[in-house]
């Protein structure tokens, strides 16, 4: 019974305190072995066919417990995984304390509208930390800045960025691919931050001098951007 | 001197972890344990980094106990089995169980909630200096730790060497 599976996880979430709900995953604060910690649980859907259900959220519950790994080797901070549960889909992992989203420090930074040149500083560690990911043939496949944190108390210059959130990521050592990726983020984020063109042009430049594939990825990405959607002039 | 911990997952259950030096009787005590007298998996203390290592470990077991989807046939086993970076059951063993001849031996030990009954059993049966949990770090053998999990120099840059063995041991199933 579909219902019998949400419910499944009821017991391990039971000291846990819902933060979050997206169309995913249900997002729990909570402690694992007394360190504060995050629980994502992917509940079980039930406009999906329950086969399809079951395959779809146990690969990307997988695909985020390894690129997790994979980018840790690469020295990209993302939470710590703790403990994952494959029957329920859920994930324990690192809490990060008093962070904020980039998304949010961008628009507290601009509405406040002192020092926007801070958000400079932002824009060249996201460059690198991404030209890092690339590298591993890492593609994280929802870049926007809601999906990256930055440490408490480390909004200043060097900033310590977290990513988040991989349960659309996949291997591929594409150029295409990794375009692909970076178009995501330049859509999400020309569209959440107003008049941020030129930061994101420093965000690129940055990405272009951390990785020597970079060339190839930024030529795919002016492919997309003409390809992108409602690009014809026609009514 | 010895730690107890619940598992907020499994609340009837708590782990208690002791750590035992200039231990004489290694090899009676590994007979002892294979032989279901003493409830503690006997664990070399060189290749733990922090007793959270040892805890998610048991945290681990047990789900996997009360799931029905163990790898190795016992509770004990099974907590050794899952420090190891490797799906290698005998491996594991070898690398992370105590051996005959080790003169110290870290035990974790997983009983019911108030009844600590257990841990006086390998209390009275360990014939060594028991010293306290918090001390393993002076056990703890870096550079064989980093070898063995392949611990890359860039990982240890965002994160702690606990941090990353913790990872490899809730990934290592899908990896």
């Amino acid at each position: 019974m579909a219902s019998d599976r949400s419910d499944s996880a009821a017991p391990l979430l039971a000291g846990c305190a819902l933060w979050k709900q997206g169309a995913e995953a249900r997002i729990y604060r909570g402690k694992f072995l007394g360190r504060a910690a995050v629980v994502k649980h992917r509940f079980p859907k039930r406009y999906r066919h329950p086969q399809l259900d079951e395959k779809l959220t146990r690969r990307r519950t997988v695909q985020e417990a390894r690129a997790a790994l994979r980018c840790r080797k690469a020295g990209i901070s993302v939470p710590v995984v703790y403990f994952v549960d494959y029957t329920t889909h859920c994930i324990f992992m690192e809490d990060l304390v008093g962070s904020i989203t980039v998304r949010d420090h961008i628009v507290t930074t601009q509405q406040s509208g002192d020092n926007p040149e801070s958000l400079g500083g932002l824009a060249d560690e996201m460059g690198r930390i991404l030209a890092k990911m690339h590298d591993e043939d890492v593609i994280h496949g929802d870049l926007t800045t809601s999906n990256m944190l930055l440490r408490n108390g480390s909004e200043g210059p060097g900033a310590d960025l977290v990513l988040i959130d991989f349960g659309l990521s996949y291997t591929s050592a594409l150029p295409e691919d990794k375009g692909v990726d970076m178009y995501v983020l330049e859509k999400a984020f020309l569209s959440t931050h107003p008049n941020t063109e030129s930061l994101f042009q420093q965000l690129l430049n940055s990405y272009t001098a951390a990785s020597k594939k970079a060339p190839a990825v930024i030529k795919k990405l002016d492919e997309v951007r003409l390809r992108g959607r409602k690009r014809s002039m026609v009514g | 001197m010895h730690v107890t911990h619940e598992l907020e997952l499994f609340p009837e259950y708590s782990v208690t972890q002791m750590l035992f030096t200039d231990v004489k009787n290694a090899a009676a005590l590994r007979k002892s344990a294979m032989e279901g007298q003493i409830n503690g998996a006997l664990i070399n203390p060189a290749m733990l980094v922090d007793p959270f290592q040892a805890l998610v470990a048991a945290n681990k077991a047990v789900h996997l106990q009360k799931a029905g989807k163990m790898k190795t046939r016992s509770l004990l086993s099974e907590i050794i089995f899952n420090l190891s970076p490797t799906n290698n059951i005998s491996e594991a063993f070898r690398r992370f169980g105590m051996s005959d001849g080790d003169g110290a031996v870290h035990v974790v030990t997983v009983h019911p909630r108030e009844d600590m009954s257990d841990v006086d059993t390998i209390l009275a049966r360990v014939e060594g200096r028991q010293v306290p949990v918090g001390e393993i770090s002076t056990f703890t053998d870096v550079p064989g730790i980093k070898k063995l999990y392949k611990v890359t120099p860039s990982e240890e840059k965002c994160g702690s060497l606990l941090e990353a063995v913790v990872c490899r041991m809730a990934v290592k199933d899908v990896v």
